[in-house]
């Protein structure tokens, strides 16, 4: 018999990890830029990438970021309370990717 | 020809396809990251290689499921002999060869699948040896609804990451930050991919042994050894690089953004976890597709490629019954007996240089990833005027 049910537990089950990686790994992001210190990670380069930055955008871009750390609205103890929850926020994300690949092995659950 | 000959034919074979399993999925972690600019394309096949090899090693338990589940029988009766699998494997080696040269990513399970059922049924004269609800339940349903689950995934997933990051005010979103992320969602992949895949081939060569009476037919497991040589093969597989495909993935379908990739990555991760936890052998490739399209349809002004995706859908849907026609023939072939075997094998020997000849002509590589129309390719073949319509309508696709 063709097994229904179980195809409807794998997309919430597949469903409720990756929001649970990404929401969390998002807001980080989110938090980050609110603690003043907003990522800016430009594209690696080689030959023929796909996604290119030139160096005026990527100038562009740095100056944005430093722009948006100087004119900060929020004081200091919110900012540094939005930096540790990014970090624990970022960790958790992690921790549910490792808690992914203790499922992947069936030696360490069985 | 000895039986010992065969095995040791037969595993060379069985190890061949599982590099050409590693190159042609090296494009489901890495295509994404790749093309976002997350990760250069060398570093990024080293260690989609390396965490294939480590995957490997890690579970068994897909490898049982083709030892014992889908060809009907127990040990030594079981409905299929080691020229069958000889067979099975050209059937499969050869879809997944012309496959990569056009750039489609199809699934190397369902090739693989796919020939040995078609060589079983001929070899066997029996269309009742191959356990048709395992087939249904196991392979062909989950091979429609994978794509779709994973797509819907990654299609809310990019919504979600894009409106966590949003700003109304205008500042620094800072979604490049999702580039780091990547590094890790598509490291999961690699390594849930190594323990989906490269069980494939562990399964065959282990359903081989027991065929032959080498292995006792109550212990499915792989033996030590099998581990070993398939972990290395998909490794190196993986580390050559399917660059043809990973163009395809990376930029055939929509432009990827990094907080895209890093939503279609972990929606490709969560599905092929979810599902092999589940019991389903599904292919990597087809749920990384789905990914893909999924987080092109979420981003606001993502666009998908459809000419591109339909291409790809339709290979799917010939890889299964066209690598089983080929097994069947070379199936057929190999019971003329030892001269049809040593014809199966100057069969492969064949379709491998012909598709090497072929990609070396019009070389593919690392410094080659941006798109560009292949359609100067000189036509030889008919497989190639096929390869020829399939770049032409993808590059007018992607003409606005």
């Amino acid at each position: 018999m063709i097994d229904w049910l179980s195809f409807v537990e794998v997309l919430v089950a597949a469903w409720l990890g990756a929001t649970v990686v990404v929401g969390l790994f998002a807001l980080g992001l989110r938090l980050l830029a609110v603690s003043g210190h907003v990522p800016f990670v430009p594209p690696v380069e080689f030959d023929e990438a796909i996604t290119v930055l030139t160096p005026k955008q990527v100038k562009k871009e740095t100056k944005r970021v430093r722009k948006a750390q100087e004119r900060n609205p929020y004081s200091p103890g919110v900012r540094l309370i939005a930096r540790v929850g990014a970090y624990a926020l970022f960790t958790l994300s992690g921790l549910f990717v490792l808690y992914g690949i203790y499922l992947m092995v069936p030696y360490l659950h069985h | 020809m000895s039986l010992t000959l065969i095995v040791v034919l037969v595993i060379v074979l069985a190890l061949f396809f599982d590099f050409t399993n590693g190159f042609h999925d090296t494009a489901n972690a890495m295509a994404t990251p790749i093309a976002t600019g997350a990760l250069r394309p060398r570093p990024a096949v080293a260690l989609a290689a390396v965490l294939n090899l480590v995957g490997a090693f890690l579970s068994t338990a897909v490898a049982q499921t083709i030892s014992g589940g889908l060809i009907k029988g127990e040990g030594a009766h079981i409905a299929i002999t080691p020229a069958l699998v000889l067979a099975g494997l050209v059937g499969a080696i050869t879809w997944n060869l012309l496959t990569w040269l056009w750039g489609v990513p199809s699934s190397s399970s369902h090739a693989l699948f796919g020939g040995l059922i078609g060589a079983t049924i001929v070899g066997t004269w029996d269309v009742g040896s191959i356990d048709y609800q395992v087939l249904l339940g196991k392979i062909v349903i989950p091979a429609v609804l994978s794509p779709i689950v994973a797509g819907l995934v990654a299609y809310s997933s990019t919504k979600l990451a894009y409106a966590l990051t949003r700003r109304s005010d205008g500042r620094a979103d800072g979604r490049s930050g999702f580039r780091f992320g990547q590094i890790f969602s598509s490291s999961l992949v690699a390594l849930s991919h190594g323990t989906n895949d490269a069980q494939k081939t562990m399964g065959v060569i282990t359903l081989l042994l027991i065929s032959a009476n080498l292995q006792p037919a109550g212990q499915t497991g792989p033996q030590w050894w099998v581990i070993l040589v398939c972990a290395i093969a998909i490794a190196t597989g993986t580390y050559t690089g399917g660059w043809r495909i990973i163009r395809t993935l990376g930029k055939g379908l929509t432009e990827v953004k990094p907080a895209q990739g890093f939503a279609a990555e972990a929606s490709t991760a969560a599905t092929i976890l979810a599902s092999s936890h589940l019991g389903f052998a599904l292919s990597t490739t087809q749920v990384a597709s789905g990914s893909v399209i999924g987080s092109g349809l979420g981003r606001r002004d993502g666009h998908v490629k459809w000419g591109t995706a339909g291409r790809i859908a339709l290979g799917w849907l010939l890889t299964l019954p066209v690598a089983a026609i080929v097994g069947g023939v070379t199936a057929s072939i190999a019971r003329l007996g030892d001269i049809g075997l040593i014809a199966d094998l100057v069969i492969a020997a064949v379709v491998i240089i012909v598709v090497f000849r072929i990609d070396a002509r019009r070389r593919v590589t690392a410094e080659h990833m941006a798109p560009r129309a292949e359609a100067e390719v000189a036509s030889a073949t008919e497989a190639l005027a096929f390869a020829r319509t399939l770049t032409d309508t993808a590059a007018e696709g992607e003409r606005p």
